[in-house]
């Protein structure tokens, strides 16, 4: 008898294991469809590294200060200081990020106190030619410009506020004709 | 209305006309509408076999919450007409030492085999395109060919995976192919015949008088055997993907390996065309009131929907061992075909 009983119950099983597959059937995938569809990053999700600007003025919020550079912890940010002759700030002259070797540790946005630097959720930037990897200054600020941000700590910012109203006195004082280009900037400010 | 077989008519009539007018006479018609016919079949297949790929990509995705092919074309449906594209332009390779005209000869084998069942299945009213009196035994003789493909492609791979799945196939195939036979013997035994255009008309337009209701152990029979037959999950030991790697084709490439692809999903249909006309009435509607659809569209609906099943068991049932497969072979389904002929040869004696 225990033939038959376990034919019988080998059917019921069969039957089952159909009834369970069958429920996945009409259920909505729940996969994306990569290109067309993207997954919303999170907020703190470390991605490329991006410069940050001024969502009101457009410009950088860098001061080539150096901290980032000396917190990464590879080497892979690369940055040569200026001095505006007129406003007397110090801004980046040229800022790359060789991405051949960051590690997304997020460090230099740790150690940046002016909300300059920033491991927004980008990830997509894939390419046949390594060295396009090292992204410039242009690059860079192009990227961050749809990033959004919010200050820090305010213990922190307080001390950028205080530098940061010789910058709108420079900005009334100085009637420049493209405020937001930092090439153009660089280009005049060559006295380091 | 709608009928293949008024299609059928006009081109006799319109051919028959061109040839008296050409002076030719009776048997030239004939070689020229059979030759029509057969070109007819290998292109329905052929689409059928890219319908039929692209299908079962679909279903595998939707049993997995994914959506499959979805880049080219609507849904993805022109992948399979991309992927056999692909597979025209790649290399051929031999592999050395291997037995060259068995190695060409076994993809050929299993795609004409799979093309030489249709002649006598019955795809509508009035479209069969050779009513044999040996029907049934026709089909089981030819698709036996298959498993003749796959030793011979195993063998001349000059491979230990490719020799190892030819040799579990033939093991495997030669098992079922014993239940497989006897679960159709009775229903042919129901009939009376063993030609295929009878056992549509045996069953009739009405579905309580379908076999699949006196036959039901029978067909589950054939459903399990078959799917044994074709080397599909859960009974795909020749072409066990981890085992095995991809089992007796694992040396072919290009076109070759194409033609078994094209020649495994075929076979699988033709288990669905096979199935709908002994079981499920072939092309006859399950009411008479339902007639007003076309008997080919009722025809391609059950044999989808025959195909559809085997796809599903495949996404549902983890592979068999070897010995399992042999055990149940002989052990269960051997014996219940028996018992399912006997109760039929007496229940059709008394009625």
């Amino acid at each position: 008898m225990g033939y038959f009983k376990e034919i019988a119950s080998g059917i019921y099983n069969l039957l089952l294991g159909l009834k369970t597959t069958a429920k996945y059937l009409p259920r909505p995938a729940v996969t994306l469809q990569y290109p067309k569809e993207k997954m919303p990053m999170f907020e703190r999700s470390r991605g490329i590294v991006v410069l940050l600007s001024d969502p009101e003025t457009g410009e950088l919020n860098c001061t080539a200060c150096m901290l980032c550079a000396k917190a990464c912890p590879v080497a892979a940010i690369t940055i040569t200081q200026a001095k505006d002759p007129v406003t007397n700030k110090r801004y980046p002259k040229t800022f790359e990020v060789n991405n051949l070797i960051c590690c997304f540790c997020g460090l230099c946005e740790e150690a940046c106190n002016f909300d300059a630097i920033k491991l927004a959720g980008k990830y997509e930037f894939a390419t046949s030619d390594k060295q396009s990897l090292v992204f410039d200054l242009a690059k860079l600020q192009e990227l961050g410009r749809d990033v959004k941000y919010e200050k820090k700590r305010k213990a922190v910012a307080r001390k950028p506020a205080a530098k940061a109203e010789p910058k709108e006195k420079t900005a009334a004082a100085v009637p420049d004709p493209e405020p937001q280009a930092p090439d153009s900037a660089a280009g005049s400010g060559d006295t380091v | 209305m709608l009928e293949l077989s008024g299609l059928f008519q006009w081109i006799h009539a319109v051919a028959s006309g061109l040839f008296s007018s050409l002076g030719l006479s009776e048997i030239f018609l004939d070689i020229f509408l059979m030759t029509l016919a057969g070109a007819a079949i290998i292109v329905f297949l052929a689409l059928m076999a890219l319908f039929l790929i692209w299908w079962e990509r679909k279903v595998a995705a939707h049993f997995q919450d994914r959506l499959g092919p979805m880049m080219t074309g609507w849904h993805g449906w022109l992948q399979t007409i991309a992927d056999a594209i692909k597979l025209l332009q790649k290399e051929d390779i031999v592999v050395a030492n291997a037995d060259r005209p068995v190695h060409f000869w076994a993809p050929v084998v299993a795609f004409a085999s799979c093309f030489m069942v249709y002649a006598v299945i019955p795809f509508g009213k009035g479209a069969l395109a050779a009513d044999l009196n040996i029907g049934i035994l026709y089909i089981l003789a030819i698709t036996t060919f298959t498993v003749i493909s796959i030793v011979m492609a195993g063998w001349a791979s000059n491979n230990k995976y490719a020799l190892l799945g030819g040799m579990r196939s033939a093991s495997q195939v030669i098992s079922y192919e014993v239940p497989l036979t006897l679960s159709l013997m009775g229903a042919v035994l129901m009939a009376g015949t063993l030609s295929m255009g009878q056992f549509v008309e045996a069953q009739g337009p009405y579905i309580w008088k379908w076999y699949i209701w006196p036959q039901f152990l029978g067909f589950a029979i054939y459903l399990t055997a078959s799917t044994a037959e074709l080397n599909r999950t859960p009974f795909d030991l020749p072409e066990a993907e981890q085992e095995l790697v991809a089992g007796f084709n694992i040396e072919y490439s290009g076109m070759k390996f194409a033609m078994f692809f094209l020649a495994e999903f075929l076979n699988m249909f033709t288990v669905g065309a096979v199935a709908t006309t002994i079981f499920l009435g072939g092309w006859q509607p399950p009411f008479p009131a339902l007639s007003f659809i076309p008997s080919w569209l009722w025809f391609l609906g059950k044999s989808l929907f025959i195909v559809f099943l085997i796809m599903w068991f495949k996404w549902t049932y983890p592979r068999v061992r070897v010995d399992h497969l042999l055990g149940f072979a002989w052990k269960v389904l051997l014996p219940l075909s028996f018992v399912n002929l006997i109760l039929t040869a007496i229940a059709v004696q008394i009625f």
